[in-house]
């Protein structure tokens, strides 16, 4: 036995503790102020490493630009008083709550049931301590659509209680894509139930599921939540959900509206070259997907009110549901859908509220 | 029987293997006469899509899907449906109406055949 205080002794994983409150302070601009905006000394050891190399591409309050209380994630718990205070702000009489932590299920690709716990206690302390139908706070109840069993369980639970009043299916990440037969158990289910199914887009893997290689969250918010949603949907149709499924109600979120006319001009293209390869369709594609239902969030105001128009027309004024994604820093008020020019009144009303109370049976 | 002033000779009907087509001129279009199984069809020779010479495409039966059950894989076999694909894009329409078999919207215009003395001949429904 050697004697090792006489010997050379190597540690290969030491960590220093540095801060990066000091180590800015020798950076170069632009990152010196970029980085010193962006609370990186208010948030905590986890949060700063977050927003100063962050695991997505971007900080989600712009560095410091977007000030707003909680536009980013808070550091402390949700209260669900905030839900009510949130709904006064907007103004907003009926809202949906859909988990902000289970958005983040795309990246998890572990055969374990964290999914399952997870969804299944979100369940139960929303119904105990946020949902309310009284006050208008309703739910949606995440789908661990991995696990079939588990969703199935899960509308069992929530299918008397009056505060869930849908089914939430995060879409990013969804493998195989959600149009696969895997599936069809909790579609049967949700139409027997008449719960409509929620395809919400989700900000998980966002960067691996573009083109890794981006650098800033303007190119990968831009088409993260868009791509995952154009996906589905493709699927979803294709493979024939709603000739299997009739009666079920299909929304999906958080990809504004400009992109669908595109996404259906082009699967139709397809289509009609191909029918084939989708059996089950009796017409092209965009008979199904314009009678989905899409949540305008966020809509697309830099857009020509012409090109909005057309993309309401093709979707149809009854197909479309106002959407906040209040409190996330690109959330919509209502009066982006009141003030666009080529509404009606009734149709205003339909998109802020009568097509959402008729769908989700409120 | 249509008028014989109507009808436009295509050849024996001995001429045909079933997949022949025989392209004729029927007033202004172009007509292509099919045999397929024993039956003659024709039908004209201009994709809707973007002109193509659909008669000198294959000639096959349709692929369908039927919905087994929830969780079971789609059904996929061939019908009885003679289909015929433009072979520029592959717009496919029904041997015998013209009907596109993805839009029944769109449609190729589909003439009578008529055999007579062994001879074929289209009805251009003058």
């Amino acid at each position: 036995m050697i004697d090792a205080e006489a010997e050379t002794v190597v540690d290969c994983d030491w960590h220093y503790q540095d801060s990066f409150k000091e180590v800015a302070e020798y950076m170069p601009e632009p990152w010196h102020t970029k980085y010193k905006n962006s609370f990186w000394e208010d948030s905590g050891v986890t949060q700063a490493l977050s927003s100063f190399f962050p695991t997505s591409t971007g900080d989600r309050q712009n560095y410091g630009k977007v000030l707003r209380e909680h536009s980013n994630y808070p550091e402390e718990p949700e209260d669900p008083e905030r839900v009510t205070e949130g709904m006064d702000f907007l103004d907003i009489d009926v809202s949906l709550q859909i988990s902000h932590l289970i958005l983040a299920m795309g990246g998890v690709t572990a055969d374990d049931e964290r999914v399952q716990a997870f969804t299944k206690g979100y369940i139960e302390y929303m119904l105990e301590e946020v949902l309310d139908p009284d006050e208008g706070v309703y739910g949606l109840a995440p789908m661990p659509y991995g696990d079939v069993e588990a969703s199935l369980d899960i509308l069992e639970r929530v299918e008397d209680e009056e505060a869930y009043v849908g089914a939430c299916f995060v879409t990013a990440g969804a493998s195989p894509p959600l149009g696969n037969r895997k599936y069809d158990p909790i579609y049967e289910r949700c139409e027997e139930m008449d719960f409509p199914v929620v395809y919400h887009t989700g900000g998980s893997g966002l960067d691996e599921y573009v083109r890794a290689g981006y650098q800033e969250m303007i190119e990968t918010h831009t088409l993260g939540f868009l791509e995952s949603n154009m996906s589905q949907i493709v699927s979803v149709a294709c493979q024939g959900v709603p000739e299997k499924y009739p009666d079920l109600d299909i929304v999906f979120m958080e990809s504004g509206v400009t992109y669908i006319p595109g996404l259906v001009s082009r699967l139709d293209e397809e289509y009609l070259k191909r029918p084939e390869e989708a059996p089950l369709l009796d017409t092209r594609p965009s008979e199904y997907i314009t009678d989905f239902y899409f949540g305008t969030q966020p809509l697309e105001v830099s857009a020509r009110n012409d090109l909005l128009e057309l993309c309401f027309d093709m979707i149809g004024t009854d197909r479309l549901l106002y959407a906040s994604d209040y409190p996330h820093w690109d959330f919509d008020s209502p009066s982006i859908i009141n003030e666009l020019p080529m509404l009606d009144d009734d149709e205003r009303r339909a998109i802020l509220g009568g097509n959402a109370l008729e769908v989700f049976e409120i | 029987m249509s008028d014989a002033e109507n009808l436009v000779e295509v050849g024996p009907a001995s001429e045909f293997e079933d997949g022949d087509a025989e392209i004729v001129q029927v007033g202004r279009a172009e007509v292509g006469v099919i045999r397929a199984e024993g039956e003659f069809y024709a039908i004209r020779n201009q994709c809707p899509h973007d002109g193509g010479p659909v008669c000198k495409g294959n000639v096959q039966k349709e692929l369908v899907g039927e919905f087994k059950g929830t969780g079971k894989r789609v059904d996929q076999q061939y019908s009885d449906t003679d289909i015929i694909s433009c072979p520029w894009h592959g717009w496919s329409f029904e041997l015998e109406t013209g009907i596109h078999i993805g839009d029944d919207r769109i449609r190729v215009p589909t003439y009578d055949v008529v055999v007579d003395d062994g001879i074929v001949y289209v009805d251009s429904g003058d």
